[in-house]
């Protein structure tokens, strides 16, 4: 093994190591100090910047475009073959840098900020194995093995919503987000199952799959159903302001900057396939589109700041997908960087905004008059009630899937119920409620 | 089976049965006799396993798996619970389920099988507090009775090795035996005794009557050597039934409120695509199913366990319509079961992860529409699985008692054995997925000829 070869495969496993090191010694009786914990986070995802450091003068050194690691076969069953392949390119290697810079950030930001909060440890195990998932996805080498990162994405943005466990909207927001997430995930799963069937592969180290015509609109569609669902696209971006639930340095890091972003990083890997649809080209510029427009509406009518943040990081996402449908990759790849950078810093100085606008203020010597002008003073009075009351309720998005999808599933559920209860002389009602609070909270509590 | 082969299975099926019938007599160390017991049944399946050739190991692998788990059963069972009765019981129907696995015979099954549900109708042991529970086993067994009779009838013979691909009984048999799998793996509509087990009876034990997988059994063991021209035919409607059951149940799942019977819809459910994998004349869906046999027995054990454990610290009264709060008091015991609960739906990092990728590969081939299906009961089953976890263990901290202790040293052993088993079993797949592999092939090939 090479050393730009070691240094991808320490950068990847590193931070999942040291999760299962410190769960497994927590299992045992283990409770480590802050201090203790702090460090390691530090140390870990400096070791894993010096590593990605080096892989990168080792890439610009020998000129070479690609980083490839071929571990063999996962698991195999005749031709069908997981294959354990990790690849550093010129896509995968700014998202790797991304993650390792801001996770390392975040770390030494939240030592500070979650002082004395009772999940420190919880929120650092689950920022090791979230900094791992991210790394595998970006790193892998097929799309099986995305599908891997991606659901451990999913499962650690889902717990550190659910991070205050006391109150009972972030859990409820964080089973929402869970529900979305798998509902979208479906998608990523059919779509690497049809590579296999059409292609024999969903490997892309060694080139993408060769799908053309329908076959490749199929897949395509099938990508951006996962796509948007991770990057909270429209209709799936209801899940979006619930996620805000969570501790900030986790907003930050991941509806800033990375897990918001992974949707786009699926698109443009798969951009060799959807150059072959137009079909699913269009359907990427409209979702985008759409999603752009609905954020910086739903944007306005934000009544706190991280919500209004969540619906301008939406935007721009918004935005990177009309130019992931247009073909213009780097663009959109240096969109993603700049994005990520800046959006993670304005979360991370949410907290403080108002000790940030009291020195900006004392600063100027006075307070900045707003012009009291807004692109929807051009609309009529009507028109504009009409789209603030829109914008107030997100575009109706959960009201929509509340009560087309999941108020229908729960009836069906309870005439299930009633269906049983009938074989077995049991009243229904006494096992309680629906399981899913339907109408759960979406507003954070400064709303 | 060679000689050597035969005493071990003997001595791993009739040492629990002898430490059973100790224990009717002599009501001491019940616990110290049923981990004795289970570890010698241990042993004996371990070097079963090893003394199999490969690609013919399923069932000494199976053997192996449901001693331990019955090993485990006895180390977790919480104090409150650990009478001789229960012991015995749980020792019972280790033999039981052993003979059923070891058995070459039709009669052998048949008393197996019989024997396996007796703890199940007497007051004394496990009887659920419902008529359902004793109606789906019973009615299973009279269907398999009726059906061993056709066979013998038609067939002239009771070994199954003699009766390979004849078809005996006909349609009528097979007809006979697919009701019998229907009514012991809860298959629609004959789920809903499944959940009053569950509810009414007791935690533990039930689990382990469900996690013998007796109705899977049956497809492998007779089903699919017995009926290949059949199965090759009339095998797609079994897997509908299948992929209709793990659906329905995973709907029914979503407004579930106690814990128990939440669990057992989920165990269903993921038991539910064994069958539909099994069906899929795959190589992919029949590996796949194999492979999660294991997961959904140690998960479905591990999350039964620690529900126990719960009722047993905090009252029987446990329910997923509000938040408990309980992870501040089991902190281990809540991570012990979103691992076992995540682990049963496919989380990365664990075994399911391959046994799903594998199942929804085989079932999507052979079955591209209602293969469909597949991911999206999965999908409802981890919304449901998450949804218990949050109730019980996240919210505000119950109040009302000074202090419960979390996993004691027994238990946390026993679950953390648990969790290695699906995590390590996920982080190095490919030992596990090869062996089930070449039993998966035997299986397809038989199911394949039979269609030609």
């Amino acid at each position: 093994m090479s050393l730009s070869q070691a240094a991808l495969v320490f950068v990847v496993l590193a931070p999942g190591s040291v999760f299962g090191v410190l769960a497994l010694l927590w299992l045992l009786g283990w409770v480590p100090s802050e201090r203790t914990v702090s460090r390691i986070t530090g140390l870990t995802f400096s070791a894993c910047a010096i590593a990605l450091a080096a892989l990168l003068w080792r890439l610009a050194s020998t000129g070479a475009t690609a980083v490839v690691v071929t571990f063999g076969n996962w698991f195999a069953v005749h031709e069908y073959r997981f294959p354990l392949v990790l690849m550093a390119d010129r896509l995968s290697l700014p998202f790797l840098a991304m993650t390792v810079v801001l996770a390392g950030l975040i770390g030494q930001f939240s030592a500070t900020y979650l002082h004395r909060e009772g999940g420190f440890f919880r929120f650092f195990l689950l920022l090791h194995l979230f900094a791992f998932g991210s790394l595998l996805a970006f790193a892998a080498g097929s799309f099986d093995l995305l599908a891997g990162g991606w659901e451990l994405v999913g499962i650690t943005s889902v717990l550190l919503i659910a991070f205050f466990q006391q109150r009972t909207a972030p859990v409820e927001n964080g089973l929402r987000v869970f529900g979305v997430y798998r509902a979208c995930d479906i998608g990523l799963l059919v779509g690497i199952f049809a590579m296999h069937r059409w292609a024999g592969t969903a490997s892309f180290a060694g080139g993408m799959p060769a799908l053309t015509g329908a076959r490749a609109t199929i897949v395509c569609l099938l990508l951006l159903l996962a796509a948007a669902g991770k990057a909270a696209q429209v209709p799936f971006s209801g899940w979006l302001p619930r996620a805000m639930e969570g501790p900030t340095p986790s907003s930050a890091i991941f509806y800033g900057a990375i897990s918001i972003h992974a949707g786009a990083y699926l698109l443009l890997r798969a951009q060799p396939l959807l150059a072959q649809s137009g079909v699913a080209s269009a359907c990427v510029i409209a979702i985008g589109a759409a999603t752009a427009v609905y954020g910086t509406i739903a944007g306005r009518a934000s009544a706190d700041a991280k919500t209004s943040l969540a619906y301008a990081s939406l935007t721009q996402v918004g935005v990177v997908f009309v130019e992931i449908g247009f073909g213009w990759r780097s663009i959109a790849i240096a969109h993603i960087l700049g994005h990520a950078v800046v959006r993670t810093l304005q979360f991370l100085r949410a907290p403080s905004m108002l000790h940030d606008y009291h020195r900006m203020h004392s600063a100027i010597g006075g307070e900045i008059a707003p012009t009291g002008r807004n692109p929807e003073d051009l609309l009529p009075e009507r028109a504009r009630l009409w789209l603030y009351r829109w914008a107030f309720d997100r575009g109706h998005l959960d009201t929509i899937l509340d009560r087309w999808v999941i108020d229908p599933l729960m009836e069906l559920s309870g005439l299930f119920a009633t269906i049983d209860s009938i074989t077995s002389g049991t009243s229904v009602r006494r096992r309680g409620a629906p399981g899913i609070s339907v109408r759960s909270p979406a507003r954070q509590e400064g709303d | 089976m060679a000689h050597p082969a035969w005493i071990l299975s003997s001595v791993a099926i009739s040492v629990p049965w002898c430490a059973a019938a100790l224990l009717a007599v002599y009501r001491r160390a019940p616990r110290v006799i049923g981990f004795g017991a289970s570890l010698v049944s241990v042993a004996a399946s371990a070097l079963l396993l090893r003394a199999a050739p490969s690609g013919q190991s399923l069932y000494e692998a199976l053997m192996l798996l449901f001693s331990c788990l019955t090993l485990g059963a006895t180390l977790v069972l919480p104090r409150r619970d650990c009478s001789s009765a229960t012991i015995g019981g749980i020792l019972f129907l280790l033999g039981a389920t052993l003979l059923a696995y070891a058995s070459g015979n039709l009669l052998v099954l048949l008393a197996a099988w019989i024997l396996s549900i007796v703890p199940f109708l007497l007051k004394r042991w496990f009887r659920a507090r419902t008529w359902r529970p004793q109606a789906g086993l019973l009615l299973s067994t009279i269907a398999l009775a009726l059906a061993i009779g056709l066979i013998a009838a038609s067939g002239h013979a009771f070994s199954i090795d003699r009766l390979k691909g004849r078809s005996p009984g006909g349609m009528a048999a097979f007809g006979l035996l697919v009701v019998a799998v229907m009514f012991r793996k809860g298959i629609c509509p004959a789920h809903a005794w499944v959940a009053d087990a569950a509810e009414g009876g007791p935690a533990i034990p039930t689990a382990l009557l469900l996690n013998g997988h007796l109705g899977a059994l049956l497809v492998a063991k007779l089903i699919v050597p017995l009926f290949p021209h059949t199965a090759g035919s009339a095998f797609p409607v079994l897997s509908w039934l299948a992929i209709a059951t793990a659906l329905y149940v995973a709907i029914r799942a979503l407004a579930e409120n106690s814990p128990r019977r939440l669990l057992a819809f989920l165990a269903l459910s993921q038991s539910a695509c064994i069958l539909a994998g099994l069906e899929s004349r795959t190589a992919e869906g029949v590996t796949g199913a194999l492979v999660h046999w294991y997961v959904v027995t140690v998960s479905t054990m591990g999350l039964f366990g620690i529900l126990r454990l719960l009722e047993v610290r905090f009252g029987e009264n446990l329910t997923a319509s509000r938040y408990l709060g309980l992870a501040e008091h089991a902190p281990r015991l809540a991570v012990s079961f979103v691992v076992f609960g995540l682990a049963l739906v496919g989380l990365p990092g664990t075994l399911s992860f391959c046994s799903q990728d594998l199942l929804i590969h085989g079932t999507l081939m052979s079955h591209p529409i209602t293969g469909l299906l597949l991911p999206i009961a999965t999908a409802m089953n981890a919304v449901s699985v998450f949804r218990l976890f949050t109730r019980l263990f996240l919210g505000k901290r119950r109040t009302g008692f000074t202090l419960m202790a979390d996993a004691l040293p027994r238990e946390r052993w026993i679950l953390a054995a648990g969790m290695l088993f699906v995590v390590l079993g996920g982080l190095f797949p490919s030992t596990i997925v090869a062996q089930r592999s070449a039993e998966a092939d035997t299986v397809e090939h038989t199911v394949s000829a039979g269609e030609k």
